[in-house]
C-alpha cells in the first residue's frame, strides 16, 4: 500500500492527460461548429429567368394567305386588285417596280412565271400548266424537291406542332413556305440566335478539356479517316 | 484526529468503501460534461434551419405511387396542390395522368437540322418547373467537331455570338427513356421505374436521394436537387411557374431527390407534343407513338438512317438520332444503271474489263 500502490506522480499524469484533453477538445469543437467557416451550397445571387420571348412556337414566316394579300399604302389588297390593271408581261428577268423587297435566289428556278400564273395572279402554276391555289403551294415545291416533299409528307422534314394523338387534337404540320422564303429558300446559315447559358452544376463546371481524348484515335470514332487494312491493298494483290 | 499517512484516501477503491466525490473530480467531470453538451448543442445548430412546416403526417405516411388507390391518390394530389399553393402562391392544376394502352413514346432527332440554339433547353426549364438556382437543365446540347461522333470531344458549355458554327454540329442529349434502363436497376427502393408507355419516371416522394441512378446513367440524364429549388419572380413578385402539373413529371421537387426528363408527361399523356419539340425553330425534333405505324416517328425509323447513342451498352434507348440519306442524285446510283454492269447476270467469265481492272491479275 502507500505511494507505491497509487503510482508515481509522473505515471498518474500520463494516465490522466488524454481525459484532461477531452473537455477543451469539445470546447474547441463547439467553437468550430458555431463560428467556423460556413459551407455554402447554394450559389449566391438572383436566379436567371427564362426569356419567354425567345420561346415562341409560331412559324418562322408569315405567309400571304389564300387568296394572297399584301399591304399597299396601309390598305390590305389582294393580287388581282392591282394586276387587273396591268398587262402581264412575259419578259424576265425584269426590273420590278413593285415587290422590290423580293430577292430571287432559287438556283436555276429564276423566272417569276415558273411558279406564278401569268393571268390569274392569285394562283400558282405547275410546270405542266395545272393551276393550284396558294394554300397548296407545297405541291408546287414538290415538283422539284421530290424527296424532301416525300419526307415532309411522312413527317421527317419540317416542324409539326400540336397533338401527336390525332384523336385529341390537330397535328399542325408547317408548310414549306412557313419556314422557307420561296424566293430565297435557303434559311440563312447564321441566324443570330444567342445561345442560352449552359447548365451550371459542379459536374458541368469542371470544364471540358480541349485535348483530344485517347479514344478519339480509335478507328470506330473516326468517321472521316480510312481504317488500316482497308480494301485498296487487298484488291491489288 | 490527525490522519495517518498510511490510511487510504477517502475515494480510493482499494479501501473497499464507496468512492466519494472530491472537488477536483467534480470540477473535472463537470467541465468535461458541460463542454461535451456545448459541442453537441453546437453540432445540432443546423437543425434550426430544418423546415418542418412541410412535414405533415399525411406526407410522412404516404405510400408508394403504385400502391396508391384512386381515392388515396385524390387525397395526395389535393395535399400536394395545397402545399404548392402555400409555398409558391401558384394554384396548380395537378393531375395524375395514366399511360394509355397501345402507346409507346419514342423521340427522334434530326442531327443534320439542329443548330444548337438551346431553345429546347429553356423551353424545358420553363415547362417543367426546373430550379433556376442552382440552375438545372435536363437537356444538354453537345457541340461536336464535324466528322466525329466522339462525345469525349463534345462541349456543352459553348458560348458563341452566333450558331451554328460551321466547324461543328450539335447533338442534344436528354433522358433516352431506355427500354433496358440501368438507372432503374440500381434503385434500392424502386423509387424510379419504367411506365408501360416507355417513360422512366420518379416518385419524388419516395426517392431517398442516394444518387445511384445518376451514377448508373451512361447519358448523364439525371439531376440531383442539392438544395431546395429556387424559381424566378415576375414584376409583381409572383413565382413564375407552369401550373399544368402531373404527379410523376413536373410538380415541384424538393431538396435531396433526383429528377430527369420525362418526355413532358403532363403534355404528352394528354396527347400534346413535348415542350422542347414545339419550340424547335428548325423542326429537328420528332415525337410520337411507335406502336402507330402511321406516326411520324414510325415513318422516320422506317425510312431514315437512324442511330442511338452508346448502342454498345445495350440500354436500348427510345431516343433516336437520324439524318437524311443520300438521295440517288447521280446516274450511277440509280437502280439498273451503272451497278447493273458490276453484277452481271452471266457466270462472270466475260465483261471483266468493266467490273474492275484491279481483279484482272488475280489467280484463277
Amino acid at each position: 500500500m502507500g505511494p507505491s500502490a497509487r503510482g508515481s506522480p509522473e505515471s498518474r499524469l500520463s494516465r490522466r492527460w488524454p481525459s484532461a484533453l477531452v473537455g477543451p477538445g469539445f470546447l474547441v469543437l463547439a467553437a468550430w461548429f458555431l463560428y467556423g467557416p460556413e459551407t455554402v451550397l447554394v450559389p449566391a445571387g438572383e436566379p436567371i429567368a427564362v426569356d419567354s420571348r425567345l420561346l415562341s412556337i409560331a412559324p418562322r414566316r408569315e405567309t400571304l394567305g389564300d387568296p394572297p394579300s399584301i399591304e399597299v399604302e396601309g390598305v390590305r389588297r389582294t393580287c388581282v386588285e392591282c394586276h387587273a390593271l396591268f398587262e402581264p408581261s412575259v419578259e424576265t428577268p425584269k426590273r420590278l417596280l413593285m415587290h422590290a423587297h423580293v430577292r430571287l435566289d432559287h438556283g436555276i428556278n429564276d423566272r417569276c412565271r415558273n411558279c406564278h400564273h401569268l393571268q390569274e395572279r392569285d394562283k400558282l402554276v405547275l410546270h405542266d400548266g395545272n393551276v393550284i391555289p396558294f394554300r397548296e403551294s407545297q405541291l408546287l415545291c414538290a415538283k422539284c424537291h421530290g424527296p424532301t416533299f416525300r419526307d415532309w409528307e411522312r413527317g421527317a422534314h419540317g416542324r409539326s406542332n400540336g397533338y401527336w394523338d390525332r384523336s385529341r387534337g390537330q397535328l399542325v404540320r408547317l408548310k414549306c413556305s412557313q419556314c422557307h422564303d420561296p424566293h430565297t429558300p435557303r434559311i440563312p446559315a447564321m441566324d443570330p440566335l444567342v445561345p442560352m447559358p449552359g447548365p451550371r452544376d459542379p459536374r458541368a463546371d469542371r470544364g471540358v478539356s480541349t485535348a483530344p481524348h485517347p479514344g478519339a484515335q480509335h478507328p470506330v470514332f473516326r468517321l472521316g479517316g480510312t481504317d488500316s487494312g482497308g480494301s485498296p491493298e487487298r484488291m491489288e494483290k | 484526529m490527525i490522519p495517518d499517512n498510511d490510511q487510504p484516501l477517502p475515494n480510493d477503491p482499494a479501501a473497499g468503501g464507496k468512492p466519494r466525490v472530491t472537488r477536483r473530480s467534480f470540477l473535472r467531470a463537470g467541465i468535461g460534461t458541460a463542454s461535451g453538451l456545448a459541442a453537441l448543442a453546437a453540432a445540432l445548430v443546423p437543425l434550426k434551419d430544418f423546415d418542418t412546416s412541410d412535414l405533415t403526417l399525411g406526407k410522412f405516411l404516404q405510400r408508394h405511387y403504385k400502391e396508391l388507390g384512386p381515392a388515396e391518390m385524390d387525397q395526395v394530389l389535393q395535399r400536394i396542390a395545397r402545399e404548392v399553393e402555400q409555398r409558391y402562391g401558384v394554384r396548380p392544376e395537378l393531375r395524375d395522368l395514366k399511360p394509355k394502352d397501345g402507346v409507346e413514346f419514342v423521340y427522334a432527332l434530326h442531327l443534320g437540322r439542329c443548330i444548337g440554339c438551346r431553345k429546347c433547353v429553356h423551353a424545358c426549364v420553363q415547362e417543367n418547373n426546373l430550379s433556376r438556382l442552382p440552375e438545372m437543365q435536363y437537356i444538354r446540347v453537345l457541340e461536336m467537331p464535324r466528322g466525329s461522333v466522339d462525345v469525349e470531344r463534345a462541349n456543352h458549355n459553348y458560348d458563341r455570338p452566333q450558331v451554328p458554327d460551321p466547324e461543328h454540329y450539335y447533338m442534344p442529349v436528354q433522358c433516352h427513356q431506355c427500354a433496358n434502363p440501368p438507372c432503374v436497376k440500381v434503385c434500392p427502393i424502386e423509387a424510379t421505374w419504367q411506365e408501360p408507355d416507355g417513360v422512366t419516371v420518379i416518385d419524388y416522394d419516395w426517392c431517398i436521394g442516394c444518387r445511384y441512378c445518376e451514377a448508373a446513367c451512361p447519358y448523364w440524364a439525371r439531376r440531383f436537387n442539392f438544395t431546395k429549388p429556387r424559381f424566378t419572380h415576375d414584376a409583381n413578385g409572383a413565382v413564375i411557374m407552369n401550373p399544368n402539373m402531373n404527379y410523376l413529371s413536373n410538380r415541384p421537387r424538393k431538396e435531396g431527390v433526383m429528377e430527369k426528363c420525362h418526355f413532358c408527361l403532363q403534355r404528352t399523356r394528354a396527347g400534346r407534343m413535348p415542350a422542347c419539340l414545339e419550340v424547335c425553330p428548325v423542326g429537328a425534333r420528332k415525337f410520337g407513338n411507335i406502336l402507330d405505324p402511321e406516326s411520324e416517328v414510325s415513318q422516320i425509323l422506317k425510312t431514315k438512317h437512324v442511330f442511338v447513342l452508346k448502342q454498345e451498352l445495350g440500354t436500348i434507348p427510345r431516343f433516336f438520332y437520324y439524318f437524311d440519306q443520300e438521295y440517288p442524285r447521280t446516274a450511277g446510283c440509280l437502280p439498273n444503271e451503272g451497278y447493273g454492269d458490276a453484277f452481271p447476270e452471266s457466270d462472270g467469265s466475260g465483261d471483266q474489263g468493266r467490273s474492275g481492272s484491279a481483279l484482272q491479275g488475280a489467280p484463277a
